[in-house]
């Protein structure tokens, strides 16, 4: 495996997209807000937007992904209106700016998966958006990125070329005339006597540091950013550039320095620096008048490929003489905690910000602080309370818990052998052994939670969910999202994410009436979905509900005999009929739309649940709406488990499912058919399952009086009860998958290795009572009875 | 004569230091660089031709770059040079 750094950086660079992604839905849903309220939007919250749509262009830009520099860049534009307040926020804009979001991370996704083009409806969405620019929208505006052919036009004085380079000439700040040559870019569209006259001229100085390269950013990219913004003098500086035996390849030793002329404003060429503000000495310096111009004096030669070199004293030397503002650039606004500079290598929390350009600002170049030391400098302030946070590969993780996993093994059997060994109970090693134990579990529950995640980003992606399926349906829906920062486990998060889908469609396609039954029904127009997270008891509770009709009781029975799924007889309570949604095959819709109704229906989103240990509940109110409810483990890597023993074999029971454990009376046991037998329990009958028969231990036992069955409840409401010999004890396992080695085994859901090192089975009673034979009797017991 | 050294398309930080051991291994003799298939040319690879040019040059080898890509020329100019200053006449 080689090393890829550029793919490194690539990567990193869509996990930021990720979050920028993240943080501008959350502006738009605080603008959506404030629309909603006195309709006025706070410029912080449309900054937030502006940058987060400006990084993912500028990190795109460093990778050459131009069908998305060019969308965020159209983006951007519209949202620079927004800043500016040439642009009032209505609906309809805000629902746009929704869809554009919304397109700009497919874009990303598309950029992701290294596939070209654009997402379909990409153009059509953005000239609506750029529609709400009105006059001002750009007329079909060149793209930044594309490699325009320009007219090159070289006004440049070469230096003898036949000298070596000078090793110990000037640093890079104070060029030597000499050693720069300048090549003025004339980008076809500014030519001096028109634009230049009555224009600025800057001088930009950009050295960059080993980190711009390192973080995959490229001064080309900024050299050409910049020519595009006026008329442009580029000059090398190689003052620096040791001889060829002492290169390193990845050192940086050029510099460049700019002339800018035209109608520029320093904000515009900040901007091009926006991201490597800190990995690079940038220095911005206004030149007030043109009269100096040396290019004004000097007569335009155009660069044949064998030009002779010329001296290079006409050449406009790029020291500031009129230096009206030195400053090195600061960050725009630390106003936006969580926009790091796409794939800074130097990864200094955003919350120190550079110093602010008054305290930056300096005489002369010379005196410019890198920005890096201002920043590091700045560090040792008193920091603001912002959360620094490490981006850690999940791999690393996965190993971290795996191996305190193990730890918790091994203490459970150091534990173990020093019972054994008949120490006192309040022996020196029984005391030690005590602390290191509750210490174990404090690693174990902190190496819990860096693998959980806030459940925000699945809700964001619900949110977008939201819009399609009340847009596809023609429904007015408003997603509220409760307790995004509630912690799951990370595998529990991705694997939500297909059933959430699946339920949140159903909420805005078959929970929700038309806008038409809603007025009759004296409810807003617009529906609510709301979807909310919350801790409770050592699980977590994600519920979807909406604001809709509630479930049709008796059109959901018709429809269930209709099907035959129960008798026509058949007496059902509210929540037995409500629960004939999950039965597979069950679909309310008497039209199929185009977002459900296909009849892949709540028995799949109930078996998804059922796979992550969840339980699904349903609750509903005739006319006030209907409620799901969703109750999972906090984390996959751990289970509370009932450690049992069948025909000397020990194995482990979820405690989740299971209700009761109760001793067998004669009268409990009830014979039903040649082999099988149920039990009478609280006045209902319940399938009786001998594990040890079941799993091929033994043979079923010629009498269950006196043994010990647990009761086992499925999200079904299906009961069983399975025999076991004995109850060791209730204890927290370390699941250990099995799928890897042995595939899917029925009955069995993963393994965990007990503290005397024995390995138990973990299993799944669902999963074991479907697929079990229920054999509790043997047919010669049976003939033997009956002779 | 030995056969022109081609250079990769993409002439980045990955790039720089391979480029800088391929020309390092021609050393003291005369060099030919393709840059017909070159994309992008960026500022750490930059260096190192310009660095391997004032070295060739210094030594009185010609170093050559031919063909060269309209992006190769492009990039060299928005660096602010010409391409002849990648290149050594020789002549020793």
């Amino acid at each position: 495996m080689t090393h890829d750094p550029m793919a490194e950086i690539r990567a990193s660079f869509f996990v930021e997209c990720e979050e920028l992604l993240e943080s501008l839905q959350d502006a738009l849903s605080v603008m959506a807000d404030h629309l909603e309220g006195d309709g006025t939007q706070d410029t912080e919250t449309i900054n937030v937007v502006f940058r987060a749509v400006h990084s993912i262009k500028g990190g795109a830009g460093a990778f050459g992904l131009t069908a998305l520099v060019s969308f965020a860049h159209r983006f951007e534009t519209v949202m620079d209106e927004l800043r500016c307040g040439r642009l009032v926020v209505d609906h309809e804009a805000m629902k746009l700016f929704f869809q554009a979001a919304d397109m700009l991370a497919d874009h990303v996704r598309l950029a992701r998966d290294d596939a070209s083009g654009s997402p379909p409806g990409s153009e059509t969405l953005l000239i609506a958006v750029e529609g709400l620019m009105g006059d001002r929208a750009p007329e079909a505006e060149e793209e930044e990125v594309e490699f325009a052919p320009m007219g090159l036009s070289f006004d440049l004085a070469l230096p003898d070329l036949g000298g070596p380079l000078d090793d110990d000439g000037p640093g890079p700040a104070e060029p030597d005339p000499a050693d720069s040559d300048s090549v003025e870019s004339d980008l076809g569209e500014s030519d001096l006597g028109e634009s230049g006259l009555g224009g600025q001229r800057w001088t930009v100085r950009l050295r960059p540091l080993d980190a711009l390269y390192a973080s995959g950013n490229e001064p080309f990219h900024l050299l050409r950013a910049l020519a595009e913004l006026g008329s442009a003098s580029i000059t090398c500086e190689r003052a620096a550039l040791p001889d060829f035996d002492a290169l390193m390849a990845e050192t940086s030793y050029l510099s460049w320095t700019v002339q800018l002329t035209g109608e520029i404003e320093e904000s515009d060429i900040r901007a091009v620096f926006d991201f490597v503000e800190d990995v690079a000495e940038i220095t911005v310096t206004k030149t007030p008048e043109l009269a100096e111009d040396p290019r004004l004096c000097q007569p335009e030669v155009a660069l044949a490929p064998a030009a002779p070199p010329t001296p290079s004293a006409a050449d406009p030397v790029p020291e500031p003489t009129h230096t009206a503002k030195v400053l090195a650039i600061a960050p725009v606004a630390p106003a936006l905690p969580v926009l790091p500079a796409i794939g800074q290598a130097v990864d200094l929390p955003p919350e120190h910000p550079l110093p602010p350009p008054s305290q930056a600002a300096a005489p002369t170049p010379q005196a410019v602080i890198p920005a890096v030391q201002a920043a590091a400098a700045q560090a040792a302030a008193p920091a603001e309370a912002v959360a620094a946070t490490v981006r850690v590969d999940l791999d690393r993780i996965d190993r971290l818990v795996n191996l305190v996993g193990e730890l918790v093994i091994n203490q459970a059997m150091l534990a173990q052998s020093v019972t054994e060994a008949g120490l006192p109970a309040n022996s020196a090693v029984m005391n030690g052994l005590e602390a290191f134990m509750m210490l174990t579990r404090d690693i174990q529950d902190s190496v819990m939670m860096i693998r959980a995640q806030p459940v925000k980003p699945l809700f964001q992606r619900m949110a977008r969910i939201v819009r399609e399926a009340s847009a596809a349906v023609g429904k007015e829906v408003r997603l509220r999202s409760e307790g995004e920062g509630t912690e799951v486990d990370k595998t529990v998060i991705e694997r939500l994410a297909d059933p959430l889908t699946h339920m949140i469609r159903n909420a805005v396609d078959h929970g929700l009436e038309t806008p038409d039954r809603r007025r009759e029904a004296g409810k807003p127009e617009e529906g609510v979905v709301t979807l909310s997270a919350q801790h409770r008891s050592g699980r977590v509770v994600i519920e979807v509900a909406d604001d809709g009709a509630g479930i049709d009781r008796p059109r959901v029975r018709d429809i269930a005999i209709r099907k035959g799924l129960v008798a026509p007889d058949a007496v059902l309570s509210d929540a037995e009929i409500d629960n004939l949604l999950f039965l597979p095959g069950f679909s309310t819709a008497t039209q199929i739309s185009a977002l459900s109704g296909r009849g892949v229906g709540m028995d799949v989103v109930k078996q998804a649940i059922g796979a992550l240990g969840g339980r699904i509940a349903i609750t509903s109110e005739r006319g006030r709406g209907t409620r799901f409810s969703i109750s999972l483990p906090l984390t996959l890597a751990v289970l509370d488990g009932m450690v049992v023993r069948v025909a000397g074999e020990t194995l482990v029971i979820p405690l989740s499912s299971i209700v009761e454990t109760a001793t067998l009376s004669a009268d409990d046991i009830r014979s039903l058919g040649p082999e099988t037998s149920v039990i009478h329990i609280r006045g209902g009958f319940v399938p009786l399952f001998d594990l040890g028969a079941e799993l091929g231990y033994r043979g079923p036992k010629a009498s269950y009086e006196g043994g010990i069955v647990l009761l086992t409840a499925q999200e079904d409401g299906s009961r069983a009860a399975l025999v076991v010999d004995e109850i060791l004890e209730q204890r927290q396992v370390v699941i250990k998958g099995l799928q890897h080695s042995y595939g899917n085994i029925p009955g069995v859901a993963a393994a965990t290795i007990l503290g005397d090192g024995q390995i138990a089975l973990i299993l799944d009673p669902g999963d074991l009572v479907e697929n079990a034979t229920g054999r509790t009797r043997s047919a010669d017991t049976f003939l033997a009875l009956a002779g | 004569m030995t056969a022109p050294l081609s250079l990769a398309p993409r002439l980045d930080l990955p790039a720089a230091s391979p480029l800088s051991e391929a020309i390092r291994a021609r050393m003291g003799q005369a060099l030919d660089l393709d840059a017909g298939n070159v994309a992008h040319l960026g500022g750490l690879c930059l260096q190192v031709l310009l660095a391997a040019a004032a070295s060739w040059r210094a030594a009185g080898q010609p170093l050559r770059i031919t063909p060269r890509s309209q992006a190769f020329e492009d990039a060299v100019a928005m660096f602010g040079l010409a391409p002849s200053q990648l290149e050594s006449e020789g002549g020793a």
